[in-house]
């Protein structure tokens, strides 16, 4: 445990308070000229990230893999990618980041391995393999029909065919990533080696990969079954046993009602992805209408105390419409995928800023509700600066693109010949990294980067963000989403105009009567609440912070 | 309420919070509580079920009515989606409420759901009847797609009524439209109608609410400056249409008073576009024509026959003043001729309805008195249409209507002469 000489305090609701950073460490910055990003690259720009204001780091899988499915079909889970860098550079970044009062969330992918793993090697030799019961087979490919199959655009079954051992395994994503088997108390110890590994290095969380589907059972989806509980909450016991101030994200992209289980009484996860309400802020933004986003937020349970929501608008997948009604996912499609290439899986593969037409206005707002409403944000990397997308790199590569740093040689992200980059830049007149990068737009007090980080800081000024309790306030106005947000004394009102019209409200804020409105962005004061109704006019996509002052 | 506007404080805030819409209905209400639920319910899903990612809004202007029927509608909950084959609103519903003074009559609930679809900027609008049995979602679809995704500025519905229902329409305001402003349209004053944002913005302009005949005979006014004007017209059939049987029943003078006036009135209006139109044209009619009979309507046909004979003989000499010799001295012999033969022929009808119009125009005498005239008339011509159709088949009646419709227009040199000359 080497934490002492970090600037942390012992809180260890921290999660609560977290804006994370989702990043490819291949992504960032080249340091050694062979065109993919590295630790010792990611660690030079560190300081970046502390100036942008962001506290958590989400690192996606940086461990030895073939490389199949970017990094999520692990071959050697202790260990760097040699295209990386070495575990000591990895132990300097970490140092270096956590000495800027960042912490360090690294990707827990344990669903599945890489089918190069040496232990789906060894499992496949025979049938009386000892690593055999590690993955799980069979000899009929009619087993678990009831599992839907995920990524639908290549795959036909969940099951596979090895030639070499004559027999099925289990996969519930790509056919070259075999699912472990959770029943073997074996595979469940490996686990938690793996993490324990990392957690002495310091990492300071994990990120569970495709959390609802470790355990397989016939006749049910195989997804959010009671054992698979059981896993997280052995997990969490060790944890916790053995730890301060570590903690899982679940990925669950599943409705409100199923992800609360992930919860557990606060004995499995301590922060899990808000699916749902993603593609709803957007449907919301299209539709102009706050419904989407009340509706999704109103079906939310409580969940424990100790627990946070993890909210984003954009990562590393596509936009994922797997949790919206088939209604909403044709609107969304129509209205954000017109051209089918845009289209992936169940899902979108777009950044934040061409999904807004560039619109600074739009992306500003969806940035606004981000860092409002309830749950740690996550912000994914370049979204900051408005980057761009290429839809035209397969898979979900589009949204994977070198981080633009800078107007010159290769967008400032290497030294190397720009046909070795791992992906060509994005360079087109609107998004190209001439047009959008970090270095002019640090020369900008109205760039967007600047626009973020006052927000952040903004966010970061008051728990209320992180903390608070939400309430809608619902005005007549449809299109204006209005919340009230409480902690302790704190108060704060967000105004948000989601349509392209300058428009008109009225708040019913008299349970504040005689406080006043303080606008945040400015520090301007605004009238004082009374017992009528509260007037507000706001430009097309305008939103208001105040926090609510007693004086 | 300011000075000046017909729109009060509380209709314009609660406007102002929808903000624009794709599509406005309009359900002016009067003591509709029996019906009303019934009506809203196929209202929401029908905007759910086949315009579900538009802007939507629904304006009742309510007479003041005292058995809650605007807080019935306010309140009126989602039904459950999945079970009328629909998937739940992607938007939020809205639902605005006013009242106005019930002597403002029909047309002032119109023109405040035209400022509604003005100041919202509505692309489409539908009117629905509030005390409907027979409406489905459907009838929705029927009324705003054409007007929506097709371009049409003006729908009229089409019906499928029971035989010798509709008779008004049938004998005067359908054939003597087509024959004047030259479109086919058969329903003029349906009830249920569809508009484009730019008529009701046209509508909205006009300078004569203030005039009286616009209280309650604004759909007919409304469907005769869409046919005078430049604006696309079309049909929809929307099936049968059954009503509620609280409403207080109008009686025929009044309805004749009310109806064939706004017609008589607009003529005068849209003189300049209609003068030199000849022959007519039908209009695109979507939607499928059912072909169940619903049976006949029972009609007293001796009683109007009898009051026939005596509103003529009563109103000889007022009679005098509006029909010419001849059509006056026909229209005594039918009247005198024994009731089994009492036969009101098509010609003679025409030239009635022609010179009661061109007598209205040249305002021979108080035109109250000049429409009250009509309704005897009316009576014996419904007598002899009856005892002509007793026997005839839907489509023989079909036949019959059409024959009438030629006959109109055949006759409009002659309600031109009329109309030009000096009284």
């Amino acid at each position: 445990m080497n934490q002492k000489n970090f600037p942390f305090d012992d809180d260890p609701l921290w999660y609560k308070d977290a804006i994370f950073y989702e990043v490819h460490v291949r992504t960032f910055k080249d340091s050694d000229g062979d065109g993919i990003g590295d630790f010792r690259g990611l660690m030079e720009k560190l300081d970046y990230l502390e100036e942008l204001g962001v506290n958590t780091l989400w690192l996606l899988p940086f461990y030895p893999s073939p490389l199949k499915d970017d990094g999520y079909d692990i071959s050697n889970y202790t260990d760097i990618h040699p295209s990386y860098g070495t575990l000591e550079d990895f132990r300097l970044f970490l140092n270096e980041a956590h000495r800027r009062g960042m912490r360090v969330l690294t990707e827990l992918v344990v669903n599945h391995t890489s089918d190069q793993h040496p232990w789906f090697q060894e499992a496949r030799q025979s049938r009386d393999n000892p690593r055999r019961d590690w993955y799980v087979w069979s000899d009929t490919p009619e087993k678990y029909r009831n599992a839907r199959i995920i990524f639908t655009d290549t795959e036909q079954s969940n099951w596979a065919w090895d030639s070499v051992s004559k027999a099925y395994y289990w996969h519930r994503f790509f056919s070259h990533q075999p699912d472990l088997n959770y029943d073997n108390p074996a595979v469940r110890e490996e686990v938690w080696n793996i993490m324990k590994f990392w957690l002495d290095l310091g990492v300071d969380g994990f990120r569970l990969d495709a959390v609802p589907y470790l355990v397989e059972r016939e006749g049910t989806s195989c997804e959010n079954l009671p054992e698979t509980h059981e896993v997280l909450k052995f997990l969490r016991h060790r944890l916790d046993t053995f730890y301060r101030c570590k903690f899982l994200l679940a990925e669950a992209n599943q409705w409100p009602s199923d992800v609360r289980a992930y919860f557990g009484d606060g004995d499995e996860c301590h922060v899990a992805f808000h699916f749902p309400l993603m593609p709803r802020m957007f449907m919301a933004v299209r539709l102009e209408d706050r419904k989407p986003v009340i509706e999704i937020l109103e079906k939310t349970p409580p969940i424990p105390e100790t627990c946070q929501w993890g909210i984003f608008l954009r990562n590393h997948d596509e936009l994922t419409l797997e949790m919206v009604t088939d209604e909403e996912r044709d609107y969304l499609y129509d209205e954000y995928a017109k051209d089918r290439i845009m289209r992936v899986n169940v899902g979108i593969r777009r950044r934040l800023a061409p999904l807004m037409e560039n619109d600074r206005r739009r992306i500003e707002l969806l940035n606004g509700l981000l860092l409002s409403l309830p749950g740690s944000p996550i912000i994914y990397y370049g979204d900051e600066i408005g980057m761009g997308d290429n839809v035209y790199l397969g898979d979900r590569n589009g949204v994977r693109t070198p981080m633009q740093w800078n107007g010159g040689w290769n967008a400032g992200f290497s030294n190397a010949d720009p046909e070795m980059l791992y992906l060509p830049l994005i360079s087109n007149a609107l998004y190209g990294y001439q047009a959008v990068n970090v270095e002019s737009q640090r020369r900008s007090m109205h760039s967007l980067l600047s626009w973020m980080k006052q927000i952040i800081r903004i966010r970061k000024s008051s728990r209320v963000f992180s903390r608070g309790s939400l309430e809608f306030l619902n005005p007549a106005n449809h299109r204006v989403l209005a919340y009230i947000r409480e902690a302790g004394q704190d108060k704060f009102l967000a105004v948000n105009n989601l349509s392209s019209s300058a428009q008109a409200v009225e708040l019913d804020l008299r349970r504040f009567q005689g406080l006043i409105p303080i606008e945040m962005f400015g520090g301007n004061p605004f009238p004082r609440v009374n017992n009528r109704p509260y007037l507000l006019t706001l430009g097309p996509y305008q939103f208001f912070w105040f926090k609510l002052r007693k004086l | 309420m300011a000075k000046g506007t017909f729109l009060s404080d509380d209709f314009l805030r609660q406007l102002t919070a929808v903000g624009e819409v794709d599509i406005l209905v309009g359900v002016p209400t009067s003591n509709n509580r029996k019906t009303i639920e019934h009506v809203v319910s196929a209202i929401q899903i029908g905007l759910v079920k086949y315009f579900s990612r538009a802007r939507t809004v629904l304006i009742n202007p309510d007479a003041g009515s005292r058995d809650g029927t605007s807080e019935l509608l306010r309140n009126a909950s989602l039904p459950d989606f999945r079970t009328a084959l629909a998937t739940p609103p992607l938007r939020t519903m809205h639902t605005v409420t006013t009242r106005y003074h019930s002597s403002l009559g029909p047309g002032g609930a119109l023109r405040l759901i035209l400022a509604a679809a003005d100041l919202l900027r509505a692309k489409a609008c539908a009117i629905v009847s509030p005390d409907l049995i027979s409406i489905t979602p459907e009838w929705v679809d029927a009324l705003i797609r054409p007007i929506y995704h097709e371009g049409y500025d003006y729908l009229a519905p089409i019906y499928q009524r029971q035989k010798f229902d509709g008779l008004l329409i049938k004998n005067i305001l359908s054939p003597l439209i087509s024959a004047v402003y030259g479109y086919r349209i058969e329903e003029p004053v349906g009830g249920e109608f569809g508009l484009s944002g730019n008529l009701a913005c046209d509508l909205l302009g006009q300078d004569l609410w203030h005039e009286d005949f616009i209280r309650y005979g604004a759909p007919v006014w409304m469907t005769a400056t869409a046919l005078s004007g430049n604006y696309r017209l079309c049909q929809s059939f929307l099936g049968p249409k059954i009503q509620s049987s609280n409403q207080v029943e109008v009686g025929l003078a009044d309805t004749i008073q009310r109806v064939v006036g706004a017609l008589f009135r607009s003529l005068e209006m849209h003189e300049p576009q209609w003068i030199s139109r000849n022959g007519s044209q039908t209009v695109p009619t979507f939607g499928f024509q059912s072909e169940l009979d619903l049976g006949p309507l029972r009609v007293n046909r001796k009683k109007m026959c009898d009051m026939f004979r005596t509103g003529v003989a009563e109103l000889f000499s007022i009679l005098g003043k509006i029909l010419s010799p001849a059509t006056l001295a026909s229209i005594q012999q039918v009247a005198q001729s024994d009731e089994s033969c009492c036969h009101f022929t098509d010609e003679l009808w025409v030239k009635t309805v022609y010179e009661f119009a061109i007598a209205y125009h040249h305002s021979v005498m108080n035109r109250d008195h000049l429409l009250q005239a009509l309704t005897p008339i009316y009576r014996g011509r419904i007598s002899s249409y009856l005892l002509e159709n007793h026997g005839a088949s839907f489509q023989e009646l079909k036949a019959r209507i059409e024959s009438l419709r030629v006959r109109y227009e055949n006759l409009k040199p002659y309600f031109i002469t009329g109309w030009r000359a000096k009284a």
